[in-house]
């Protein structure tokens, strides 16, 4: 589903810096991996690498064997809006919109007939709890009930890989429990891939397979059995 | 200091675009301001350069307006005890028939005796041409030329040059090259001297002078004798020194020079919304940072100063440029504003070069600054008045405060009801001009909200035309009024200028094709000189009696027109005006110009007789007389005390007209020249056949040029679409303000919208898309101003056409709202729009999305 192969990422500078150091890795469809390790470790930028976000200084990524590197700009682009949906620490919604517009937007960019979207953007929004915030800018809603809404426009067309970049990262602990169960939960009837960057080892032992990286390289690789709570 | 080191420089480092653009809008200002009045300037220095080289060592000057006057006059000025000399002039202007010469400045003088005032610095030997006068005499023919101008038409002695004159064509042979300097520079070097008597023959004078020229004795003081030959001569004649004839070359041209600077002081005052702009998004984007300076320990007056000081910097530089600039316009306006006041006024100037004065390069170098320092004070302000806490803090800084928003509105509504107020008063001049000044002050405090309530409008059009990329430009609108209300207000201001400039244009359009339908009803007009308004040249009144027995030819009816000089009612002094000569009587049988006061019955009748005047109606409103006012003339039998026995619609003349029984003339001013034959022709003659006929008549003997009626008013509009050439200026400032504004809030739309745009890539928008939302907001902060700028032109049309009617022109001209140019309008800001929107949506789409998802 996702392959790494030799992936370096250096970012130039007064002084050179190598976030990624030659990774391999390869993530069936499917999985939910968790990526954790310090800060500047790397784990952001292989998520950012994987998402089609930016690019690596060498080595090639692929996802469903489509290689990213070779992808013009808009095409990346299109891959990114067609299989990789994208969960930020900071919800990253548009303030200006509602609930249903923020949901909206990737399928409207995608140019779908506005009722089609109408009806998709809803039942997101459904299956997230939130369909009694439909009309709500963002600085209406909780927490926990913005990461709900940014979760809905991860899912807008139901992709084979959801990347979460400390999803639970800006919410409280209670709040944050119940949104990585809502994660699991989809993961669950979506049967989607998906990869979390985390701080919180209770994140991190939530998923069925566990990478650490250190400096830049993957120190750790384990798989266990998903601790569902 | 040290603050503007460490804080300002590094922050001008870091946004050198935005740096660049608020420079430019203190550069258009001053180019504009430095331009318009140093092409004036030049204009008007060339012309008293010229009067002070041709006056030479002459102290005093006796005129007797354009007709000048009889030769016995001389005499009379030369037994003046005191007079050392006195001697007679002629000057007029003539086309030399040489390409690329134009005109040539004449003058006629007495050799004899005028070596005494003017210095002929002749070349080698030549002086042995006028070391004996008689040479010179003895030569009708006889011309002396500039060595500028010979060198630049291979001219030697002895070299002839054939010159139009009113007997025909005739050819003048070199005798003389003037050094270049002293006398030689005037005019540009295109001079010429004559002997006096030959130029009475060559300009058609008579037994007439322009001019005395007098020196007076050396033991004598200039205003005793000048007293003296006033007394000698008594009323009726100019007795000034050479310098007051620029001054009465400026007051004839004050219209132009009033609206080039009403123009120009416009582009400064919107350069000053690019810069207020600026300033006031910098300081919203500073926040933090002047939230850290301020728990740094520095005072709300080191942040003010920092900020005023930055300004002042920036106003420095942007002015030194615009100063550059401003030359470089002038280079360009100089020859088309000399061109225009030749041509409308009929007074003949020369800038060669531009005269820089340095006293006004200082004062737009200082208003530049002081422009700068002025757009800068309300957002040093609120920096300095920044809560170090609430700064610190990110987010909501970009928002009008309800509190700012509602003084705003007090004020617009104070404003608003004070221009209102000052309406009905509006017969006070001040009180007129306050409620123009409170109507623009309502509107410019109105432009966040009105762009606010438009913008929320645009919404649901904008997301129905393109649900992501429209509703987000309409939301970056809503979401940062600051950012756009001030590119929205200069473009306003901009474009109402144009509205007001272009329904000017086209309300005189309309008046004066209504007046020329019925003035200008003649079928041919015979004049001497290719441009109707010049007056060097006068015909002999005989020519009308041969023309009359001309097969096709009815009327014909004869004119003579002179500016002279009369008393303002209005703001005192003495006022250049268009003294008309004509059977009156019998030009309102055939054309009846629209009465505003007195009996159209009467009027003609009385002032055909002599015993009154129909005034225009640009003079009445001008210069302040009513019906049965009586004015006094001045002529060279002593001053006319005439009534004012009707005042009509007739727009020969800017100033305003006098029409006066051209018998009444000829007796007064011993002059029975005429300067325009109106010919009317019988039934079923053909205009070109006749015209055709008058050539063959007069053509091989006379100077003489014969328009039909469709060149002569072809000529007409040619003037007027020249004179509202300043209209265009207009434009190219609106366009420019456009693109600095609209790239300006652009810019920092992307840099605030950073992550915002980073997101909608990151869900999958593509490049296009993201451009196209930048282009739709461009387009919008286009359409804000377009909406708001043809609103406020509606209203500064209404103001424009009454200062044209009270101070400028005392036009009556009908309020029609110019719709053609507002259609015409709309694709040339959108373009402009569109231009402004290419860079920063390239920009927006190049980053780097990483960063952009992280931008804070």
């Amino acid at each position: 589903m996702i392959d790494l192969s030799q992936v370096r990422k250096e970012f130039e500078g007064k002084r050179r810096v190598v976030a990624l150091d030659t990774v391999d890795l390869s993530i069936a469809k499917g999985e939910m991996v968790s990526i954790v390790g310090a800060s500047g470790s790397g784990k952001s930028t292989m998520l950012n690498l994987i998402g089609g976000l930016d690019r690596p200084s060498s080595g090639e990524i692929r996802i469903e064997g489509v290689a990213l590197g070779s992808l013009p700009d808009d095409e990346l682009t299109r891959l990114r809006r067609d299989k990789i949906g994208f969960i930020f620490q900071f919800f990253n919604l548009l303030p200006t919109l509602t609930s249903l517009e923020n949901v909206s937007l990737p399928l409207h960019l995608r140019g779908w007939p506005r009722k089609q979207i109408d009806a998709r953007a809803r039942e997101l929004l459904d299956l997230v709890g939130l369909s009694h915030r439909l009309e709500h800018q963002p600085d209406e809603l909780s927490g926990g009930e913005r990461q709900r809404v940014a979760i809905a426009r991860a899912l807008s067309v139901y992709p084979p890989v959801l990347l979460a970049d400390e999803p639970t990262g800006n919410l409280d602990s209670k709040t944050g429990v119940e949104i990585l169960n809502l994660i699991h939960d989809l993961h669950g009837r979506l049967g989607a891939t998906v990869l979390i960057v985390t701080h919180d080892p209770n994140v991190a032992a939530s998923c069925e397979r566990n990478i650490t990286i250190r400096d830049g390289r993957i120190q750790a690789d384990v798989r266990r059995e998903a601790l569902r709570r | 200091m040290i603050l503007l080191k460490l804080i300002s420089w590094q922050y001008v480092r870091k946004h050198l675009l935005r740096t660049a653009l608020t420079v430019a809008g203190i550069v258009i200002g001053v180019a504009v301001f430095v331009g318009m009045h140093t092409a004036n300037q030049s204009v008007l220095f060339a012309f008293n350069q010229t009067i002070n080289q041709i006056a030479g060592a002459t102290q005093i000057q006796i005129t007797a307006g354009e007709p000048g006057f009889d030769e016995e006059i001389l005499e009379k000025v030369q037994g003046v005890p005191g007079v050392r000399v006195a001697v007679p002039v002629i000057e007029a202007t003539a086309a030399t028939n040489l390409p690329g010469q134009g005109n040539l400045l004449v003058l006629g003088v007495d050799m004899t005796g005028d070596r005494s005032l003017r210095s002929y610095d002749l070349e080698g030997a030549d002086d042995d041409v006028i070391d004996d006068p008689l040479i010179f005499l003895a030569q009708p023919d006889s011309l002396i030329v500039t060595r500028r101008f010979a060198e630049a038409n291979n001219l030697r002695i002895n070299s002839s040059i054939p010159m139009d004159t009113m007997a025909g064509r005739v050819r003048f042979t070199v005798r003389g090259i003037m050094k270049d300097s002293g006398l030689a520079s005037a005019f540009g070097g295109n001079l010429a001297i004559m002997d006096i008597y030959a130029a009475q023959k060559m300009f058609g004078r008579g037994r007439k002078f322009d001019r005395v020229d007098v020196g007076v004795q050396e033991a004598e003081s200039v205003p005793e004798v000048q007293a003296r030959i006033e007394k000698a001569l008594g009323e009726g004649f100019a007795v000034e020194p050479p310098s007051s004839r620029g001054q009465q070359f400026e007051n004839t041209a004050q219209i132009y020079t009033l609206a080039s600077a009403i123009t120009s002081l416009f582009a400064l005052f919107i350069g000053m919304f690019i810069i207020y702009n600026t300033f006031a998004i910098a300081v919203t984007q500073r926040r933090g940072e002047i939230g850290i300076l301020r728990a740094l320990g520095a005072t709300r007056g080191q942040i003010r100063t920092l900020f005023l000081g930055e300004s002042a910097v920036l106003g420095l530089l942007g002015s030194a440029a615009g100063v550059l600039a401003g030359i470089g316009i002038a280079r360009v306006m100089a020859g088309y504003i000399g061109n225009l006041l030749g041509e409308v006024y009929g007074i003949a100037q020369r800038a060669g070069e531009l005269s820089l004065n340095p006293r006004l390069l200082g004062f737009a170098m200082l208003i530049g600054a002081l422009t700068s320092v002025a757009a800068a004070l309300l957002p040093a302000r609120t920096a300095a008045a920044t809560d170090p806490v609430k700064a610190l803090h990110k987010g909501g800084a970009e928002l009008i405060t309800e509190r700012e928003n509602r003084m705003r509105r007090l004020a617009a509504l104070i404003s608003i009801t004070g221009a209102i107020l000052c309406l009905w008063f509006s017969q006070h001049r001040i009180l007129f001009y306050a409620g123009y000044m409170l109507a623009v002050i309502a509107a410019l405090l109105m432009t966040p909200t009105f762009s606010l309530w438009i913008s929320k409008l645009f919404r649901p059009f904008l997301k129905a035309f393109r649900p992501v990329e429209g509703t987000l430009a309409a939301d970056s609108l809503i979401q940062a009024p600051r950012r756009t209300s001030g590119t929205v207000a200069a473009l306003m201001l901009s474009l109402a200028l144009v509205v007001s400039l272009s329904g000017l244009a086209r309300a005189s359009y309309g008046s004066i094709t209504q007046w020329m339908n019925i003035a200008l009803n003649p079928d041919l007009f015979v004049s001497t000189s290719e441009s109707i308004t010049a007056r060097s040249f006068v015909f002999p009144a005989e020519i009308g009696d041969d023309l009359k027995k001309l097969d096709g030819i009815d009327v014909v009816q004869m004119v003579r027109s002179v500016r002279v000089l009369v008393p303002s009612r209005k703001g005192g002094g003495s006022v250049p005006v268009m003294l008309v000569g004509a059977d009156i009587d019998r030009i309102a049988e055939r054309a009846r110009l629209p009465v505003i006061a007195g009996d159209a019955n009467t009027m003609y009748q009385v002032a055909g007789a002599g015993n009154g005047v129909v005034v225009s109606d640009n003079f009445a409103l001008l210069h302040g007389y009513r019906l049965g006012d009586g004015i006094e003339i001045p002529s060279p039998s002593g001053v006319l005390r005439l009534p004012v026995t009707g005042i009509v619609i007739d727009y020969s003349d800017q100033q305003g007209s006098i029409l006066m029984s051209r018998r009444l003339f000829s007796e007064k001013w011993n002059d029975s020249s005429v300067n325009v034959f109106r010919i009317y022709l019988k039934p079923g003659a053909s205009d070109t056949a006749v015209r055709q006929a008058i050539l063959d008549r007069f053509g091989s003997e006379r100077r003489l040029f014969v328009f039909t009626n469709r060149e002569l008013r072809d000529y007409v509009l040619k003037l007027t679409d020249q004179w509202f050439g300043l209209t265009y200026v207009q434009i190219a400032v609106a366009v420019l303000v456009a693109i600095l504004g609209i790239v300006n809030s652009l810019t920092v739309s992307i840099t605030d919208r950073r992550r915002e745009l980073g997101v909608i890539q990151a869900v999958g928008g593509l490049r296009k898309q993201i451009r196209h939302t930048i282009w739709m907001e461009a387009a919008a902060i286009g359409v804000l101003g377009l909406i708001l700028g043809l609103a406020l032109g509606a209203a500064q049309l209404y103001y424009t056409l009454e200062i044209a009617e009270r101070d400028l022109a005392g036009l009556r001209l009908n309020y029609e709202y110019p719709v053609g140019m507002a259609l015409a309008l709309l694709p040339v800001i959108l373009s402009a729009a569109f231009l402004a929107a290419l860079g920063p949506a390239e920009s927006a789409v190049r980053g780097s999305l990483v960063e952009a998802l992280e931008y804070e």
